[in-house]
């Protein structure tokens, strides 16, 4: 428990949601990318969408002990990116003979990418984000004000 | 009399509370696209009377960890269980944690105010009111 323990959680967040930000726009670079990865049988596939995964952050031995002993939680330690996944769905098909990934029916797979979805998500991190830039300024009027004590 | 009056410690005590409450409010917010996330509230343990004073395990060793909170803070943080605002479990409204924030940073800063006052009375009175 430091001082900047409020800080330090909403700048973790700050990481997470920009992170984010940047699998939202990687995802919209890539939405026409036909060769992304080599397969198994040594061909090449389309992007595939990415995702984040967000988990709390509230590993530390302390907080496990006092949630056991005493059933009060911490407040955790902020949020932390847990792993970044692909999107199973399956890749969409366009009809394009003269395309060079084009298969013998004359179809193009390409990236599972929904940019209107990526929009909706790169506006909801914004919206974090400046929540937390929001909650860092609080915390830092708190501690100037801190500072004034006895003064 | 004290030197520093009960007045010192009550405000102590309400400036921990909200520094407390500050994390508490922070942490929600960072944590508000966190699938699965419990909000966390700070709440004085007057109002968890009942909870708190439930269980006591004997002690053969004063070392030993109690099961109840046997701090000297007058608050705890507990997890709002129970609840779902969004589709993925998490139950953070974002509109009540603004707020409370809002709420929070004005309270301490009027709580370090008072105390800010008390001190300098209590300098008059050390300086005999020069």
């Amino acid at each position: 428990m430091s001082i900047f323990h409020g800080m330090n959680t909403s700048a973790s967040a700050l990481t997470a949601q920009r992170l984010r930000m940047d699998i939202a726009s990687s995802n919209i670079a890539n939405a026409n990318t036909t060769r992304a990865t080599v397969n198994e049988n040594g061909q090449w596939e389309p992007y595939r969408r990415k995702m984040v995964v967000f988990e709390p952050q509230e590993k530390s031995f302390q907080s496990f002990l006092q949630s056991a002993a005493n059933r009060s939680s911490t407040p955790g330690q902020g949020v932390e990116v847990s792993a970044i996944v692909e999107d199973e769905e399956p890749f969409k098909q366009m009809y394009n003979p003269s395309h060079p990934d084009a298969n013998e029916a004359g179809y193009v797979q390409l990236p599972n990418v929904d940019p209107l979805q990526e929009m909706v998500d790169i506006m909801s991190a914004t919206r974090s984000y400046e929540a937390n830039v929001t909650s860092i300024n609080a915390t830092k009027g708190m501690l100037m004000k801190a500072l004034e004590i006895g003064k | 009399m004290k030197l520093f009056s009960e007045t010192f410690t009550t405000l102590e005590n309400s400036l921990n509370y909200a520094t407390a409450k500050n994390r508490a409010i922070s942490n929600n917010i960072a944590n508000v696209d966190t699938p699965g996330y419990k909000a966390k509230d700070v709440v004085f343990k007057d109002v968890l009377n009942g909870e708190l004073s439930g269980f006591e395990t004997k002690r053969t060793n004063p070392r030993h960890i109690p099961f109840s909170d046997n701090t000297t803070m007058p608050f705890k943080t507990i997890t709002k269980q129970g609840t779902t605002y969004n589709h993925n479990g998490n139950n953070v409204d974002i509109d009540k944690e603004m707020n409370q924030l809002a709420k929070n940073q004005i309270q301490y800063q009027a709580l370090v105010d008072r105390i800010g006052g008390k001190f300098r009375s209590l300098e008059s009175v050390i300086k005999g009111g020069r």
